[in-house]
Formats: C-alpha cells, structure tokens, sequence
C-alpha cells in the first residue's frame, strides 16, 4: 500500500525518466544520422540542414493536428455539445472536477456509440475538450463516471496532449531522416578517403537509419502506457476515491464492442484502448510494446495499492 | 572565461529566485480566489433551498421543523458569505449538509413526494451542490499544500524566509476531537437489514 502522495511522485519519476530517455536517444539518432550524411555529402554543415528541414516537415505534419487537436471532435461525426439538463450527471462532474482542479471546464462533447469509451484532447486547459461516448454514460453510475473523467482532466492538467504532439513531431523525424539516409547510401557516395571514422559513421548511420524509427516509436508507446498510470494516480488524486475508477475499468474490461469513431492518430488518447483486439486483457510482453494503453489489469493492480 | 561562468550562474540563480517567489504569491493569489469559490458555491446552495421548500412544503407538514433549521443555515450562510470568513461559511456549509439526510428520509417517506420529478431534480441538485462545495474545499485544501510544502523544503525554503512568507491555515479543521477519533460501534461492520 501506498499514498496517493507518494504513487504520484513515483509516477512523475517515472514518467520522466522514459521522456529524458526518448530525447537522449532522438538527440543521439540526429547525431549520428547527421554525421553521416555530411559523410556522404561531404559537406561538413550539411548534416544539420537535413536534420533541419525534416524538423520543419515533420512539425509541420504534427503542428496543424495539435494546434487544433480541439476541432477534432468536429470531424467525427455525430458529437454533439454536452447539456446540462440532458446530461446532467456527465455535465456537472466535469463542472466539478474542473472545480476540484482549478482549471477552466472544458467544453464537453458526447459520441453516440454504445462501445463506452472517452478522451481529452486539446493544446492547453483553455481549448480543453472532454468527449464522452453514449454508452459509457449509460452504462457507469456517478461515482464510475467521475473516476473516468477525472482520469481525463488530469491529461488536460498535465498538457499530455502537447507532450504527445512534441513526441510525435520528433518521432516523425527521425523516420524521416533514416528514409532519406537509406535513399542517399544507395545511390553512393561522392566523398572518399575519409578514413576509418569515416566508415564507423556510415555504418552506424545505416544502422540507426533502419533501426532506430521502430525503436522511437516503441519509446513513444511506452511514453503514451506511461502517461495512462499518471492519469489513473491523479484521477484518484482528485476524486479520492480508487474505488470509482476501478469499478469503471472492470466495467469496461467486460466490454468488448470496439468503438467506430476512433482511428490510430487518436488511439492514445482515449481512456481505454479503443480498438480491444487481443491487446485486450493480460497479454505477452511483446505484444504490450505495440500499445498505447497498458493492459487493464494492470492498471486496475495499480489503482488497488493505492490507498 | 570565469567572469562568464560566474554570470551565467548569477543569472540562473536570479531566474530561479523569481520563478519560486512567483510561485508563492500565485499560490497564495489562487487560495484566495478558491476561498472565494466556496463562498460562490454556498451562495449557489443556498439559492437552491428556498425551491426545495416550495415544492415540499404542501407533502411533508409534519416535517415542519426542518424548514425552519434550513432557514436559520440559509441566513447563516448568506451572512457567512458577506463576511469573507473561510471559517464562517464552513461551519454554515455544515450546518446544511447536516440537515440534507433528514430532507432524505422526509422525502423518502412520502411516495408521492419521492414519485415527482420536480423534488427528484432537486435531490440531484443538492448532491451535486454537495460535491461541488467538497470539490471547491478540496482546492483550498491541496494549494495550501502545495504551498506549505514548498515554504518549508529546500532550496524554496530560503526564498520563502527571505521574502517572509508565513505559513497559511488553510481550512482549519480542530486537531483534536471527535472527527479524528472512531467509536466502537463504528469499527464493527455495518449491518444492513433489508
């Protein structure tokens, strides 16, 4: 057992360890791609321009997407605008948790889909938007409910949303410049004679091109599974009240419908994977690499040593 | 070269002074306004009761009682509002909370009562005033932890001495008394007959 206190510090700790991780190794894969292709070029500064322009591609891929990460929910069809009357109980958690936390409410939006499921997007607590399926209203009692939402306003509290865009502009180009390097480094290179360092990087550049976008990728998902255990300790941070949380989560582990609206740029920030293959309950290591959500299980063991 | 060094950490140093002095006079800043929050939300219950007594009034007559406890919370809250006291309105947002269950059971007792949407929706309201009072507690009382915490560990703590920031109270709750210590009957399991 332990505090709420002392499971949020270690969350945080943790958390960051994987981010300060992914930035050493993205800052490592630049290098080293980098060198290698002033190798080729021959050129000693060209390196950093091509890291340069695949920073400019990449965030440019990444900027629309999380500067209007709210107006998301205008392009899934069928949300609509929470009401207070008609969605009471949805409405005034939201209302209360912002309450609870300081931040303004966010708009509220509600799917209908009977698979029960909800996510927080938005760039910062201002443009903050919380949407909600039909079924997950349905089929969760108040308490349940302001375990979930309280799950997402932590996201919000916590810029997740910016996280993950900067995560993924980085991830973004790093594939780009091992997709460029690989192009070059069969056309051939101009330069010779640059001795044995010169051959280390070429290969080390090869290396780092086919290997290291897989790998970035995989510390995204794990940044992403890490952030859900953030989330999960600050909604009981919040409510105080575990067992809120871990009633919904079983509810919804005992729930197989998979939900329409979502697709994979989306998948991370739901409250559970929305897809539910086999990811679903307690699977192998391997396959928990590829997820954006640890397995329930999990989580609910960790939400249950809380106190 | 290290006349350089020794500017640059000057400068981080002067950053990082104001960075937790600001810290402090925000926190303290948005304590304020969650002390005021709570009085809004009182404000907000006690306009709710003047409807809850009109649309129970005519069904529950031997329950006279209770109306005339909630009028007394209602004025107390109000006064408690104008005054600004922290304390004041806690004890007034009591007062009320205790009162709700009798309402409970009065409503519950009366089929007719329970059977309209009008007392219902009311019952709804309450808990949700219930909730967003606690909720509106519950940020005065982690900012003042968030504070407190930060005034006493190091470094923070030598910026907190230096520009003299005092510890605050936050909600005062008696570190003594009944609500800290359980009774036997309440350490055994509850039964539940049905």
């Amino acid at each position: 057992m332990i505090n709420i206190y002392e499971a949020k510090a270690k969350n945080q700790q943790k958390s960051l360890v994987v981010v300060v991780f992914f930035f050493i190794f993205v800052g490592l894969c630049i290098y080293i791609l980098g060198r290698a292709f002033a190798i080729y070029t021959g050129y000693e500064p060209g390196g950093l321009g091509f890291v340069g322009i695949a920073l400019v591609i990449s965030g440019m891929m990444s900027f629309t997407g999380y500067y209007f990460s709210d107006r998301i929910i205008l392009t899934i069809s069928g949300a609509r605008e929470a009401d207070r009357k008609k969605d009471f109980n949805f409405y005034t958690i939201a209302e209360n948790l912002s309450l609870a936390t300081g931040l303004p409410k966010p708009k509220l939006y509600l799917i209908e889909d009977s698979a029960p499921n909800a996510f927080a997007t938005g760039r910062d607590p201002e443009h903050a938007v919380i949407c909600a399926t039909t079924g997950l209203i349905e089929k969760l009692n108040r308490t349940e409910l302001e375990g979930v939402i309280a799950h997402e306003i932590t996201h919000i509290r916590d810029y997740d949303t910016r996280l993950m865009s900067v995560v993924s502009v980085l991830v973004g180009v790093v594939a780009l410049l091992g997709d460029w390097f690989l192009r070059v480094s069969f056309r051939g290179r101009r330069d010779k004679g640059e001795g044995n360092l010169g051959a280390i990087m070429i290969i080390l550049g090869l290396l780092f091109a086919i290997l290291s976008p897989l790998i970035a990728q995989l510390i995204q998902l794990a940044i992403s599974r890490r952030r859900e255990f953030m989330a999960d300790a600050g909604s009981v941070e919040v409510t105080r009240q575990p067992d809120g949380l871990i009633s919904a989560l079983k509810k919804l582990a005992a729930d197989y419908e998979p939900l329409e609206a979502a697709n994979k740029a989306t998948a991370h920030l739901y409250i559970i994977n929305p897809f539910k293959e086999k990811g679903h309950g307690s699977v192998g290591i391997f396959a928990n690499l590829f997820n954006t959500h640890p397995p329930l299980d999990e989580r609910i063991k960790a939400l249950e040593a809380m106190t | 070269m290290i006349g350089y060094l020794f500017l640059i950490l000057l400068a981080v140093l002067i950053v990082w002074v104001v960075t937790t002095y600001n810290f402090f006079v925000s926190t303290k800043a948005r304590i304020k306004a969650a002390v005021q929050e709570i009085g809004n939300q009182l404000k907000r219950q006690a306009d709710l009761i003047p409807n809850l007594e009109a649309s129970t009034k005519g069904y529950i007559k031997h329950e006279k009682g209770i109306f005339e406890d909630l009028t007394d919370a209602r004025k107390a809250i109000t006064g408690a509002v104008e005054s600004g006291d922290v304390q004041k309105m806690a004890d007034a947002a009591n007062k009320i909370s205790s009162l709700l269950p009798g309402i409970k059971v009065a409503v519950e007792d009366n089929p007719e009562l329970k059977a309209s949407e009008v007392v219902g929706k009311l019952m709804e309201e309450l808990r949700d005033t219930a909730d967003k009072i606690m909720y509106a507690r519950r940020l005065v009382i982690d900012l003042t932890a968030d504070y407190n915490v930060k005034r006493v560990s190091v470094p923070a703590s030598l910026v907190a001495n230096l520009f003299k920031f005092s510890e605050l109270p936050g909600l005062i709750t008696p570190e003594k008394g009944e609500h800290i210590e359980a009774k036997e009957e309440e350490l055994k399991t509850p039964k539940v007959d049905l």
